[in-house]
């Protein structure tokens, strides 16, 4: 098949797929580039107990997850105030403006990378407060990448045996076995 | 047409539909059973795990596609429609009621009594823990008497919950275990529970799901199953005056709307729970029978029944570390019994561990707002008290006008009427409502008082929980739609099970109750063929 044609019904083939599978296909990716800009960002919004490389864990598991993102999947559909649902776009699709915007403003005072911490917390913050984020979010929806960001991990098992210095594991598959008692103690170096 | 005939057609595919063919079919070998269920059966486990996982990343539908898009009803408490019903996402809680909720016309004057005598009922309670397979501590009030020992032991109290319970009881209530479907032990063919933390989608079969009892059926081919296949009404025989046998059920498969498939059976057993059974029954009207059938009480979609709740968050000084067993709870039932002498209010107890104020937070409470380590450090300034999670289900009543109708403005892709739910609490109920609510708080703040707590908040329930009613049992055609055995007045050969049949809600959870009326109706059942 010559590749013209072979293109050809790749091409016919997609038109055909359910407009749900289309949207789970046109998830973004983020740039190189934008990626290594909310790498910076992570060095500000996750703890430096991470450690340089639990953060670029954190950060991996994030793009990740932006990766596997379904835009129109089915959402829980309630108990009690039922209603069907769907997941909207792919909260990536923001983040590119959003990142813009909050390197154009560190641009002022050198950029973000040349910035003390101090002055990239205050770039960040007032990111945050433009945006009119509140909250953070149960899950990153786009409101802006550093919440997002934050949400992702502070939300996670991971951060809460982090908070907690307890091997509690909320939502892993543990046994009753020990239940009953105190959850042990994170060793030392566990982030 | 296609033409299927059997000894029971079985409408629904819910947990009463999936005992009711059980126990049948172990009553009377070799009578054929069909269940026919609108929904999809979602039986694949290795996907259930996956869809967990999507779940608790994603948000998304722990459950795809356990819907029917447009088979929707107003006022309903879940779109839930597959095979397994609402109970594939249970949390799997089996209390029981008490004797109080059916006697209460007798004892309080209100409501109405139920048709069936305690000791009876209790016998049926033990017999559906045994079938669904319950973990549980017995109460250690003496009207809480059982006659057989709980078919497994109860789950571990966790850490938190032994502090949470250790607080609680300071208050003077007494506390234990909540009863639960779900394995301590392996039972029945099932593993023990894992603590996965995710109950609404267990994703190792510890908790009690009826499409396991659907798959055990079909495996030793005990019933036929249709999933996809909407009921759409019953079909009287011409003979019978009123009350004529039912001869058929009218149906189409999802797939093929415009070939109607059609079910002759000897017994007809509507068990499509509390929206769906009434909703069926009204949508079989005709001009013979233009209120629908079973209904010469005019009670189908009647009496519509559910309890209210109130929950709180406590801040207590426990140590508590969120998440290591969200969903099991702390009972009490020291308030299921009401002095006759004194204002009626009935009510359950149940305490969780809570994250509420103990969450990552993005603003202080000054509202700065808080980046990475000061993240961390708020949290965990936060961690050095606990949260529990405290409700009481409260015993409420519903009126002749709590209905379910057909709401014509409102239909299927095939044109016919979908339910409207719209609940109303009889006037004793309304009268009496904000004296229970005051004392379910003043409940909430001895349990605050009692051990340096705080009530954060408070939240009226919006919805009634555990519904039921609309084809309620009685002993009197005339105020009723069948026996308490679910035989409908109207027609011998056509019966309704579990939760519709109830004429009170009680006081807390109803699954354990719908399936053990259920198991009492499939004798009638089987003795019936």
């Amino acid at each position: 098949m010559r590749r013209r044609t072979l293109l050809q019904l790749l091409l016919s083939l997609a038109a055909a797929l359910p407009a749900r599978i289309k949207l789970w296909a046109q998830a973004p990716l983020l740039s190189e580039a934008d990626k290594g800009r909310i790498r910076r960002v992570a060095e500000i919004v996750l703890p430096r107990e991470l450690g340089d490389d639990g953060r670029e864990r954190v950060v991996a598991a994030f793009f990740r997850w932006l990766q596997e993102y379904r835009a129109g999947a089915e959402m829980d559909h309630g108990y009690g105030f039922t209603r069907l649902r769907k997941t909207g776009p792919s909260p990536a699709d923001k983040y590119p403006s959003q990142l813009d915007a909050l390197y154009a403003r560190a641009q002022a005072s050198g950029g973000l990378a040349a910035m003390t911490e101090d002055a990239r917390r205050a770039a960040i913050e007032a990111a945050v407060v433009e945006a009119k984020v509140e909250r953070l979010p149960a899950r990153p929806d786009g409101g802006h990448i550093t919440t997002d960001l934050m949400a992702f991990y502070f939300n996670s098992v991971e951060a809460t045996d982090l908070a907690y210095h307890a091997a509690i594991g909320r939502d892993l598959c543990r046994g009753l076995d020990g239940s009953e008692n105190r959850p042990s103690t994170l060793p030392t170096g566990v982030r | 047409m296609p033409v299927f005939e059997s000894d029971i057609c079985v409408i629904g595919g819910g947990i009463s539909a999936a005992l009711l063919a059980q126990r049948v079919s172990e009553l009377k070998p070799g009578r054929s059973i069909v269940v026919v269920e609108a929904g999809d059966r979602l039986f694949d486990t290795e996907k259930r795990r996956q869809d967990r996982v999507r779940s608790l990343n994603y948000g998304e539908n722990p459950w795809p596609g356990d819907f029917v898009e447009d088979q929707a009803a107003a006022g309903i408490i879940s779109r839930t429609m597959a095979v397994g019903g609402s109970a594939l996402h249970w949390g799997g809680v089996c209390n029981r009621f008490s004797a109080e909720d059916l006697r209460l016309k007798s004892m309080y004057g209100l409501a109405t009594d139920w048709a069936i005598g305690w000791d009876e009922l209790e016998r049926f309670y033990c017999d559906a823990e045994r079938v669904i397979g319950v973990s549980g501590e017995p109460s250690p009030l003496p009207q809480d008497r059982r006659s057989e020992p709980y078919p497994m032991p109860p789950m571990v109290l966790s850490w938190n919950l032994r502090q949470l319970k250790e607080w609680a009881e300071k208050s003077g209530i007494a506390f234990w275990s909540t009863p639960q479907a779900k394995n301590t032990v392996p039972y029945d063919g099932r593993s023990d529970c894992k603590r996965c933390n995710t109950c609404e989608i267990c994703p190792t079969g510890a908790r009690y799901s009826p499409d396991y009892t659907f798959k055990r059926l079909l495996a030793s081919k005990a019933i036929s199953l249709h999933d996809r296949t909407l009921v759409r009404r019953l079909v009287p025989a011409d003979a019978g005056g009123k009350t004529p046998r039912i001869v058929s059920a009218q149906a189409v498969h999802r797939d093929r709307p415009d070939d109607p498939v059609e079910y002759r059976a000897r017994l007809f057993v509507v068990a499509a729970g509390y929206c769906w059974s009434p909703h069926l029954l009204l949508s079989s009207s005709s001009s013979r029978f233009p209120t629908g059938l079973a209904n010469g009480s005019g009670l189908v979609g009647r009496y519509m029944a559910g309890h209210s709740f109130i929950s709180a968050q406590i801040e207590l000084d426990a140590e508590i570390y969120p998440g290591m067993n969200e969903q099991h709870s702390l009972i009490s039932r020291e308030f299921f019994r009401c002095a006759t002498d004194r204002p009626f209010v009935r009510h359950d107890l149940r305490v969780w561990e809570s994250s509420a104020g103990r969450a990552p937070r993005l603003k202080d409470d000054r509202g700065r707002i808080l980046l990475g380590d000061s993240v961390l450090a708020d949290w965990r300034g936060r961690t050095k008290r606990g949260t529990a999670r405290v409700r009481a289900y409260y015993d409420v009543h519903p009126s002749i006008d709590s209905t379910l109708t057909l709401d014509r403005t409102t239909t299927n892709r095939l044109g016919d009427p979908l339910p409207r739910i719209t609940h109303n609490l009889d006037d004793a109920t309304v009268a009496r409502l904000p004296e229970t609510k005051r004392h379910i708080l003043d409940v909430f703040n001895r349990l605050a008082r009692a051990n340096n707590g705080k009530v954060l908040s408070t939240s009226e329930g919006t919805y009634l929980d555990h519904p039921a009613g609309g084809c309620r049992m009685g002993t009197r055609a005339g105020d009723s739609v069948c026996d308490s055995f679910g035989r409908t007045h109207d027609h011998e050969n056509l019966f309704v099970v579990g939760s519709p049949t109830l004429p009170t809600a009680g006081c807390t959870n109803g699954t354990l109750t719908f399936a053990a009326v259920t198991l009492r109706s499939a004798r009638a059942v089987a003795d019936a063929l």
